[in-house]
């Protein structure tokens, strides 16, 4: 029996966008964790993405830390370590910096949402021409043995017809579907994370609490980063990079995040795998260079149809 | 227990308390009555450190509570219900009172709490996975109050607890604060604008008024005195 080739065409879009999307996914919870806690819109999101691709380009590639693992998974634990190191950065810079525009210090300030936008954005600027500078212009890639071999899946039993699953992006796949569901149990069942989620929905009880709330923002804002700068890491080993990469990708988070339910970190995940299967189901149809314009389409759809995203609250009781 | 002397407190140059001093002794139930705009959520706010004073000093178990931090005064045995209730919308009504004892006094002490706060209000039991933001104003005020005992507190600090509650739900939460004082031991700083059920649990009342303490005493003087009878009890 064979199968028709738009059939099997339509399966590997099909697995190419369950692929990227998990990986938007996780880099949608990364942003949606600290938009979700913090309520402050993050420019340089995009950048911490970048920082997370160049630090695992340079301690695997460049600096071989990791190649006592051997070449496939040294990328991983490469990316996987971007996770720490930049929690680290993004709690001082939320330390020195954030802090100052937002959680307890800034809520008696009414202009507080322009400084952040500001602070945010100048963050961004700094991040990408600071890595300009230190990086170079010229576009790099975390080179894996992975980024250019598949799996082949035979597909309805015909010889000629197989499955093609890209072992980067699957690799990609799996460890960001763990480390999703890792956060997601963190948010949902720590006390630390429920205290996240009550810092986020009342910042002025939860300090009747004790809970420290400009702490609790730090720490969002750490592991926001740290997710983000994993993704960047697994992203990075099949997509080529510069210092201004932040920009392809922060406006995918911003629809994901949106696309999911501002605040709600299993939205954000799924907005960011509707992101992605859009992404690739749309290159059946339309020519590559509509692919994110088909995004977009989408995006105003289903804000149209459901403004609070698949997994807001409508309404609720105060 | 609590002592304010001379406590002031402005918000850019417009001043919402001036010189206010008030004691709460250990074990007592104390009312602060006033009407509206009269700074007794301001009080509160500046007991809690949600609210910077201008001048004047809180004392808290003897030692100054303006130098410590926000977030430490829970740790200190202090609970505070605000105004609203303000439950956690997107919590469950279990995780909300988890997070009334993330004080370290109520953390060993979840599971004995729980079933306190549950003796209390059977109606949160039936609700513990139920989502905050989905219950009635009354079964707020509750878990609001019910939060507030989690993390097994000195002093109890109620502000508003009957606002926009039918007044069948406002007196069975009046009557649970009353019992909370009696059974409890627990002492009760109970901010109201319905002075008349204030004023009849509580040990010693004062009445705020434009941000000034214009009267206090016991309550038996507070309920003869001609003032209160007039302006606020309607007789």
């Amino acid at each position: 029996m064979s199968v028709g080739p738009l059939f099997l065409a339509f399966f590997q879009v099909l697995i190419a966008g369950l692929l990227v999307g998990a990986i938007y996914g996780l880099m949608c919870v990364g942003l949606g964790l600290i938009f979700g806690v913090m309520r402050v819109i993050n420019f340089a999101q995009g950048d911490f993405l970048m920082l997370g691709m160049y630090f695992t380009f340079y301690v695997v590639s460049a600096f071989g830390v990791f190649s006592f693992l051997g070449p496939q998974a040294a990328p991983i634990a490469g990316a996987l370590l971007a996770g720490p190191v930049l929690f680290a950065g993004g709690w001082i810079l939320h330390r020195l910096l954030i802090s100052r525009v937002t959680g307890t210090r800034a809520a008696a300030e009414r202009e507080a949402g322009q400084a952040q936008l500001i602070l945010t954005l100048g963050i961004a600027l700094i991040l990408e021409n600071g890595a300009l500078i230190v990086f170079g212009s010229t576009p790099t890639a975390v080179h894996t043995p992975l980024s250019w071999s598949a799996w082949m899946i035979p597909f309805f039993g015909g010889a000629s017809s197989v499955l093609f699953v890209n072992k980067a992006r699957a690799v990609a796949c799996v460890v960001s579907v763990l480390i999703g569901a890792a956060l997601y149990w963190f948010i949902g069942r720590t006390r630390l994370g429920k205290a996240l989620r009550a810092a986020a929905d009342n910042s002025e009880a939860a300090l009747y609490m004790g809970i420290d709330v400009d702490r609790a923002h730090s720490v969002a804002f750490g592991i926001g980063t740290g997710i983000t700068a994993i993704a960047g890491g697994l992203v990075a080993t099949y997509y080529t990079f510069q210092p201004y990469v932040g920009f392809d990708f922060v406006i995918i988070m911003y629809a994901g995040v949106v696309l999911g339910g501002l605040g709600s970190i299993l939205g954000a995940f799924w907005g960011g795998m509707t992101i992605g299967l859009v992404q690739q189901l749309a290159t059946l149809v339309l020519p590559m260079q509509l692919q994110n314009a088909a995004i977009f389409v989408v995006f105003l759809l289903v804000v149209q149809l459901r403004p609070q995203g698949f997994f807001g609250r409508s309404a609720e009781r105060v | 227990m609590l002592e304010i002397e001379r406590l002031s407190v402005s918000y850019g140059g417009l001043s919402a308390l001036r010189e206010v001093s008030l004691r709460v002794g250990a074990g007592e139930f104390i009312a602060l009555v006033g009407p509206n705009g009269a700074g007794k959520t301001t009080l509160f706010k500046a007991i809690s450190g949600t609210v910077a004073p201008a001048s004047g000093r809180i004392r808290y178990e003897g030692r100054d509570l303006v130098s410590a931090a926000p977030s430490e005064r829970a740790h200190l045995g202090i609970a505070h219900v605000p105004e609203g209730r303000q439950v956690f919308p997107s919590l469950t009504v279990l995780e909300n009172l988890e997070m009334g004892a993330y004080a370290a006094a109520g953390r060993g002490g979840l599971e004995r709490s729980l079933e306190r706060i549950f003796a209390l209000f059977p109606m949160l039991a039936d609700r513990r996975r139920q989502l905050a933001g989905t219950l009635s104003g009354g079964e707020q005020q509750m878990l609001a109050i019910g939060r507030g005992i989690a993390s097994l507190p000195r002093l109890l600090m109620l502000d508003e607890p009957s606002m926009g509650l039918a007044p069948t739900v406002a007196d069975l939460i009046f009557e649970r604060i009353a019992e909370l004082h009696r059974d409890g031991g627990l002492t009760v700083l109970l901010v109201e604008q319905r002075v008349a059920e204030a004023l009849q649990s509580c040990d010693k009342g004062y009445v705020l008024e434009t941000g000034r303490i214009v009267l206090e005493g016991p309550r038996q003087a507070l309920l003869a005195d001609d003032r209160v009878r007039r302006a606020y009890l309607g007789m």
